[in-house]
């Protein structure tokens, strides 16, 4: 053993997917996999960058066979962590049967749900089995505000699926998404974040991708009450140090791509038919679930960020933020 | 001596990743703190560790059982290891 070897064993660390020092090219297979795994959903939230909604499962959504074909690859290779979100994950026919298939193999997943299927019975299922946690949407500490941009979302509904989760023991993230009209509830939101038990809170501006986009004037929190939003969190995040993590991201979708450009993380996003996307805010695609193995699209995943069609895409949306209202007219890499 | 719950581990080329799941956070090792990770999931305390590592590691005598207690003692420190 080198001295200097022994001496400094953990070389680096860093949040994913912001994977400093060894960069993912380094990497024999991805750290992270956040599987949308359908586009159905029982809401139609006006800032949903799927723009998924009632009706709106893509037709060629991978069946039984290939559901757990892509699960034992990602087994076998040893990805460590796995998200299921969607649309809304809960409602997809074999959801159980997936989360069980990973639990199984020892996988730690994440669910990413808008909250409304978290029955008692559902939250012991998943405490049975191990999920890693459950990160629920929470958008308002207040129904007036959350039902208003979850078209169709129940507030109290959602409240009492995150107690259910709360009493089922299963760890509890919040996920925040801020508008000109709950941006205020900010406060509110995280004391109530912590109230109902979560470990972590999340939030960062609201992307002008998807939904957002035909809504943008409906939704979007001005520069100023970013600030006033932003100043709450750092607020927040002392008051409640040691206790429940806030996380929080300033910046902006370019500044986030730009980086990405040169460090892309070490996360693919597989799209409900099994198609693989370089990074959600991005129409590139690089590689098929249906006809490459995840070792294959793990190599080439490394190829296609270099593909100066990406660089240029991110060059024209600092020009023409609206470039992203063809996010789902993908391109192929 | 364990990972903590929400603690993956992977080898890799360069040596390995811990992946802290809860908090999201990705540690890089080297083949040596990959070497030690393998022999905490194999089992045994500190001394074991860097025993069994002495047969593998050329190093000066007492070299490997220090730094891999100091090892060990930072994994602890970050909430990376338990008993």
């Amino acid at each position: 053993m080198n001295d200097h070897v022994a001496a400094d064993p953990t070389v680096t660390r860093s949040t994913v997917p912001a994977h400093a020092g060894t960069e993912s090219e380094d990497l024999g297979a991805p750290l992270y996999v956040a599987w949308q795994i359908t586009n159905e959903c029982n809401l139609a939230c006006l800032h949903c960058i799927e723009e998924s909604g009632p009706g709106k499962a893509f037709p060629d959504e991978l069946d039984r066979t290939q559901v757990f074909s892509v699960l034992q690859q990602m087994m076998d290779l040893d990805v460590p962590y796995l998200s299921f979100s969607g649309g809304e994950p809960m409602l997809h026919p074999l959801f159980f049967d997936m989360v069980e298939y990973i639990c199984q193999r020892d996988g730690q997943l994440k669910i990413e749900t808008n909250g409304h299927y978290l029955s008692p019975e559902n939250c012991a299922r998943m405490k049975e089995l191990g999920v890693k946690a459950v990160q629920v949407s929470l958008d308002g500490a207040s129904s007036a505000t959350f039902n208003r941009i979850r078209v169709r979302g129940e507030f109290d509904r959602v409240i009492e699926g995150v107690r259910n989760l709360q009493r089922a023991d299963v760890p509890i993230e919040i996920n925040f998404s801020p508008t000109h009209f709950n941006v205020d509830e900010i406060s509110t939101a995280v004391d109530l974040a912590y109230e109902l038990g979560a470990y972590s809170f999340y939030t960062g501006r609201t992307m002008y991708t998807g939904n957002a986009v035909k809504t943008w004037k409906r939704l979007a929190a001005s520069e100023a009450q970013y600030q006033i939003f932003f100043d709450a969190l750092r607020a927040k995040t002392e008051e409640y140090r040691g206790r429940m993590r806030v996380y929080f991201h300033e910046s902006g979708l370019l500044e986030e791509l730009r980086y990405r450009l040169q460090h892309p993380a070490a996360l693919l996003i597989v799209l409900p038919n099994g198609l693989v996307k370089l990074i959600n805010a991005l129409p590139f695609i690089c590689g098929d679930l249906r006809r490459q193995s995840l070792r294959e699209i793990w190599a080439h995943f490394q190829r296609a960020w270099q593909d100066p069609r990406v660089a240029q895409f991110v060059d024209d949306l600092a020009a023409d933020p609206g470039k992203t209202r063809t996010l789902h007219k993908w391109v192929y890499l | 001596m364990q990972l903590a719950k929400f603690v993956k581990f992977r080898e890799e080329k360069f040596g390995g990743v811990l992946f802290e799941t809860r908090s999201e956070k990705v540690f890089t090792l080297n083949p040596v703190g990959a070497a030690v990770i393998g022999e905490i999931k194999a089992g045994g305390d500190s001394q074991a560790i860097a025993a069994r590592l002495q047969d593998r590691f050329s190093a000066p005598p007492g070299a490997i059982e220090r730094e891999v207690g100091e090892f060990i003692a930072d994994l602890r420190r970050r909430g990376l290891i338990e008993d």
